[in-house]
C-alpha cells in the first residue's frame, strides 16, 4: 500500500506538472500587421479553423486596424468570435471574410480575440 | 441515499407501512426518524421496516452506519484522471476540428461535424455533464432505462427544437452576458455532481441539482419511478449547452428555413456525437456493478471537477477577466 501511494503520488505530480508545461509553453507563431499604407489603416489577417492562427500578431499603436477573419468550412468554436476589449460578439459565417474596425489603439497594449466557450484565442500586441 | 427522490421513495413507502404515523427523512445525515405503533424493541421495528424498503436496495438500524471515506481509492482515481484530462488536452492540440474540409453543408457533413464535435472540447461541457449525471444516475442503482432516456431525449430534441428554429428563423442567441452566467451555472453543477462522485462528504449531497420534493411525488404518482423523465428533458436542454459546434449547427438549420430540413440536420449532428456520448454513459452504468466501482466514481468525480474548472476558467477568459488556457 505504502508504495502504491507514492507511485500514485509521483505519477500524479509529474503529470500535473507536465501537463502544465506542455500546455502553457510559448508555441505560438508570431506575425506582424501589413505595412501601413497612405490612407493610414493597417490590416492584419486571421483565419478562423479550429483555432485562430497567427495566435499572435504584432501591430503598429497608433493606427486604426482592420482585422480580417477568415473563415473556410469553420464549424467549431472558432466561429463565434468575442473580442471584449471592442465589446465585439459575432457568428462568423462558415466560410467567408468578416472585417472588424479596430480604433487606433496606445503602445503596449494588447487586443485579445477569444471564441465563445473559450479555448481558442489570439493576441494582437501593439507597439 | 443519494438524492430526493430517493427520500421520497423511503418516506412514502415507510408511510404505507402497519403502525406508522409519521416518518422524516434526513437526507444530509441519512437518517429516518419513525414515529408508530409498534411491538418490540427497536431492533425487531428497525428490521421489520427495512423489508419494505429492502427491494430497493436500503436497510434500516438502530445505530448510525459510519460509511467509512475510502481514502485509498484515490491511489488510482487521481493519476487516470489527470491522464485522462491530459489525453483529452492532446486530442484538441492535434486540431480534429481541421478534418472538416467541406465548405458545403450536406447531411454527411452534419454527421461528421456531430462526430468530430464529440471529441472535441464541447466534450468539456456535455460529455462532461453526460458523464456526471449518467455516474450519478449509475450510483444511484438505476437500470439502462434513464441513460436511454436522456439519449432518445437528447435526439427528439435536436429535431424538433432542430425544426423549429427552421422555421422560426431566428437562432437561440444569447448575449455574452447570459452565455457567461450560463456557462458558469453549468460549471457550479457540474463540480458539485463530481464532487458527490468522490463519496468523500456527505453536505454536498443536498446541493444536487434535483427536481423538489412536491414534483418527484407527482411525478412518482405517475410514472411509479422519479427517475425516469428527468434524464429525457435533461436529454432535450443539451441542446442548449454551449458548444461551439452545436451552435455553428443551430445557424445553418436557421438558414435552411424549413422544419424538416433544420430539425434533419439537427438530428444527424446529434446522431454524429451518440456514440462518444452513449460510450461515455453506459460504461459508467456497466462500472457502477463492479468491484472496483470506487475507483471508478472516484475518477470520474475528478475529471467532472476538473473540467468544470477548466469551463469556468474559460468563460472568464471570454470575458476579458482571466488568461485563457492556451490549446
Amino acid at each position: 500500500m505504502k508504495t502504491k501511494m507514492i507511485v500514485s503520488a509521483v505519477l500524479t505530480v509529474s503529470l500535473l506538472i507536465g501537463g502544465v508545461l506542455i500546455f502553457t509553453g510559448q508555441d505560438e507563431t508570431v506575425a506582424a500587421a501589413s505595412a501601413v499604407p497612405a490612407d493610414g489603416q493597417q490590416v492584419v489577417e486571421v483565419s478562423a479553423q479550429g483555432g485562430y492562427f497567427p495566435r499572435r500578431i504584432v501591430a503598429q499603436a497608433n493606427v486604426p486596424t482592420i482585422l480580417r477573419m477568415r473563415t473556410q468550412g469553420t464549424y467549431d468554436c472558432s466561429s463565434t468570435l468575442n473580442i471584449p476589449a471592442i465589446g465585439y460578439s459575432a457568428e462568423l459565417p462558415p466560410t467567408g471574410t468578416t472585417e472588424i474596425e479596430i480604433p487606433a489603439q496606445q503602445a503596449g497594449s494588447e487586443i485579445q480575440g477569444i471564441c465563445s466557450m473559450g479555448m481558442y484565442s489570439f493576441q494582437i500586441a501593439y507597439q | 441515499m443519494h438524492c430526493n427522490a430517493c427520500v421520497v421513495l423511503i418516506q412514502d413507502t415507510l408511510k404505507e407501512q402497519e403502525g406508522v404515523t409519521s416518518v422524516k427523512v434526513d437526507l444530509s445525515q441519512a437518517v429516518v426518524d419513525v414515529v408508530g405503533n409498534f411491538t418490540g424493541d427497536a431492533e425487531q421495528i428497525a428490521k421489520f421496516l427495512t423489508r419494505a424498503i429492502q427491494e430497493h436496495g436500503y436497510t434500516l438500524t438502530t445505530q448510525p452506519v459510519k460509511q467509512p471515506v475510502r481514502w485509498n481509492e484515490f491511489v488510482y482515481a487521481a493519476p487516470i484522471s489527470l491522464l485522462l484530462v491530459i489525453g483529452f488536452l492532446f486530442l484538441q492540440r492535434l486540431g480534429v476540428v481541421n478534418l472538416i474540409s467541406s465548405s458545403q453543408m450536406q447531411l454527411t457533413t452534419a454527421l461528421v461535424i456531430g462526430l468530430i464535435a464529440s471529441v472535441s472540447t464541447c466534450l468539456a461541457v456535455v460529455g462532461g455533464l453526460v458523464l456526471s449525471v449518467s455516474t450519478n444516475y449509475a450510483k444511484a442503482g438505476n437500470a439502462w432505462k434513464p441513460q436511454l432516456l436522456f439519449h432518445v431525449g437528447r435526439l427528439v430534441g435536436f429535431f424538433v427544437l432542430g425544426g423549429m428554429i427552421g422555421v422560426i428563423g431566428k437562432t437561440v442567441q444569447f448575449s455574452t452576458v447570459a452565455h457567461v452566467v450560463l456557462n458558469v451555472l453549468i460549471g457550479v453543477v457540474m463540480f458539485i455532481l463530481g464532487i458527490n462522485l468522490l463519496d468523500v462528504f456527505r453536505r454536498t449531497k443536498g446541493w444536487q441539482l434535483t427536481l423538489p420534493g412536491g414534483a418527484n411525488r407527482i411525478m412518482r404518482a405517475s410514472q411509479r419511478s422519479t427517475h425516469v423523465l428527468v434524464p429525457g428533458v435533461l436529454g432535450i436542454l443539451t441542446f442548449f449547452l454551449p458548444c461551439g459546434f452545436t451552435q455553428s449547427m443551430q445557424l445553418y438549420a436557421l438558414s435552411t428555413g424549413s422544419f424538416l430540413q433544420g430539425g434533419l440536420h439537427m438530428l444527424v449532428f446529434a446522431l454524429g456525437t451518440l456514440p462518444v456520448l452513449a460510450l461515455l454513459s453506459f460504461t459508467s452504468f456497466n462500472f457502477a456493478q463492479k468491484a472496483y466501482a470506487g475507483v471508478f466514481y472516484k475518477s470520474a468525480g475528478l475529471l467532472v471537477m476538473i473540467l468544470a474548472l477548466f469551463n469556468i476558467w474559460n468563460t472568464l477568459a471570454v470575458l476579458g477577466v482571466l488568461k485563457p488556457i492556451v490549446l
